[in-house]
């Protein structure tokens, strides 16, 4: 099981030493910033910015790869599709394509992509609960917090009933193929997975009343904001600064 | 001597209709450690789940420590009296970290950091567990996990234990390591279990419960060695009493 990096997993480089507010709220801007440009060469510049910040972050390759293109996949439809789409204004062969829209498209993978690559660095380079918990002191409510904490505890457990439940198919003789019957079973899998998920939250629900749990998010974190991680944002926020004013010149 | 716990003509009704406890009544003495034993469906959550005040009854039904767990103000302060180790502990991990796990309780009864680190890592020691605070849960063994989630109720100093089917799950290492783990947890202690050997281990007492209603009350090694009781409630003879 590996959603993201075990804490116990997260190399050391001067991202992952970043305190987790500081490095939650320059991603915050990171994206806003990313997500407002226009332009393709812009958009290229924070693409590769964000490929550099994976390269100080040190993560394993593979790692990355395999992450970075399930982010591809995503944005691979707006560059295939956006050339024939926008107003044509020359031709490959017979067929139509906009220029423009190629441009645009590849500005929207750009986007996509440093986008992506910036989440790698946030959920790579800190424990999914310090991020959490960071986010909680950048006043993001408790139940929201609370919330992803335990979509994200649980994810594992699902995953491994998932694991299970498959097993327990297979060995008696089912393959997915397209038929009534395959529909049939994999809905009833996916039933009986929705009802045991259900089973579960009101357990936890259970066991959290009783351990006193009044609906507020505590945690045993404290955080200590050094110069380093001021500077860092600071950096950071010229950085994307002076990408966004030279989109818009 | 004032009970630890008393219940007395304790029914409850889910809303579907469906009657899992009907007039249970009995009475533990503080130290005292009594098992419920009783055959799957018998109402032992239930009754648990009323104790620590989850499920919701009528007034005056159940008194635990002084606390009456149907009373909403009361109600709020039985996370200080009464622990509840449930059945499952995939169900009472739900933090990212052990640590964060087992100081959950003390920082929802208001607990600083500091003194939640402090209580965190004496509950991980008493169980076994000095080293496992920074681990996720997700990663222990069933017997860890177990021990982790008696720590989550251990720190928060209750005066009264209820442990829901505690070796289910466990491997025979496991097991006995859990079973001299109660033995030497101080207070009160209800254990709800089908595990018998275990009953004989650990406790006096035993309360027979079918089908929400209580059975027998009575000395362990009495109740347990009855063939026709234990016949008639889905239960064994204990090896050992055979």
């Amino acid at each position: 099981m590996n959603l993201v990096l075990r804490h116990d997993a997260i190399p050391d480089s001067p991202l992952a030493r970043w305190d987790s507010r500081w490095k939650l709220a320059a991603f915050f801007l990171a994206v806003a910033s990313v997500a407002s440009l226009d332009h393709l060469a812009p958009a290229a510049a924070a693409l590769g910015g964000g490929a550099l910040l994976l390269v100080v972050a040190r993560l394993p390759f593979r790692w990355v790869q395999l992450r970075l293109a399930a982010f591809t996949l995503a944005s691979l439809p707006f560059l295939i599709l956006l050339p024939f789409t926008v107003e044509a204004d020359s031709t490959i062969g017979s067929i139509p394509v906009s220029e423009r829209g190629l441009v645009s498209g590849l500005a929207v993978f750009c986007r996509c992509l440093a986008i992506g690559c910036c989440v790698l660095v946030l959920i790579g380079t800190a424990p999914m609960h310090v991020t959490f918990a960071a986010a909680h002191r950048l006043k993001i409510p408790g139940v929201f917090v609370l919330l992803a904490l335990l979509a994200y505890r649980y994810a594992f457990l699902l995953f491994d009933e998932t694991r299970r439940l498959r097993i327990a198919l297979r060995v008696r003789g089912f393959r997915t193929t397209a038929t009534r019957h395959g529909y049939r079973t994999l809905g009833h899998a996916i039933g009986a997975g929705l009802v045991r998920g259900a089973d579960r939250s009101e357990h936890v629900a259970e066991a959290m009343t009783c351990r006193g749990f009044d609906g507020r998010f505590h945690t045993l974190l404290e955080f200590r904001s050094h110069l380093r991680d001021v500077v860092f944002f600071l950096l950071a926020a010229i950085g994307l600064a002076s990408l966004v004013a030279w989109d818009r010149l | 001597m004032t009970p630890a716990l008393r219940v007395s003509n304790l029914s409850h009704t889910y809303a579907d209709g469906r009657r899992a406890l009907e007039e249970v009544s009995f009475a533990v003495q503080p130290g005292e450690c009594v098992a419920i034993v009783g055959p799957n469906g018998a109402g032992k959550t239930t009754l648990f789940l009323r104790l620590c005040g989850v499920l919701t009854g009528t007034p005056g039904q159940a008194n635990v420590n002084g606390l009456d767990p149907a009373d909403p103000a009361q109600r709020r302060k039985l996370p200080e009296t009464v622990g509840v180790v449930f059945q499952n502990p995939d169900d009472q991990l739900f933090s990212p970290t052990v640590a964060d796990d087992v100081a959950f309780g003390p920082l929802n009864l208001g607990a600083s950091v500091a003194e939640a680190k402090s209580r965190a890592a004496e509950a991980l020691n008493a169980v076994g567990l000095p080293d496992a605070g920074d681990r996720v849960p997700f990663q222990l063994s069933g017997g860890e996990k177990r021990r982790a989630a008696l720590a989550g109720v251990l720190a928060m100093h209750p005066a009264i234990l209820l442990l829901d089917e505690p070796s289910m799950f466990l491997d025979p290492r496991g097991r006995r390591e859990l079973l001299g783990l109660i033995r030497e947890l101080p207070g009160t202690k209800l254990i709800a279990t089908h595990d018998l050997d275990l009953v004989l281990d650990l406790c006096s007492r035993v309360i027979v419960l079918d089908g929400g209603v209580l059975f027998a009350d009575g000395p362990a090694t009495a109740l347990l060695a009855d063939r026709e009781l234990m016949d008639r409630h889905g239960l064994e003879v204990p090896q050992r009493l055979r």
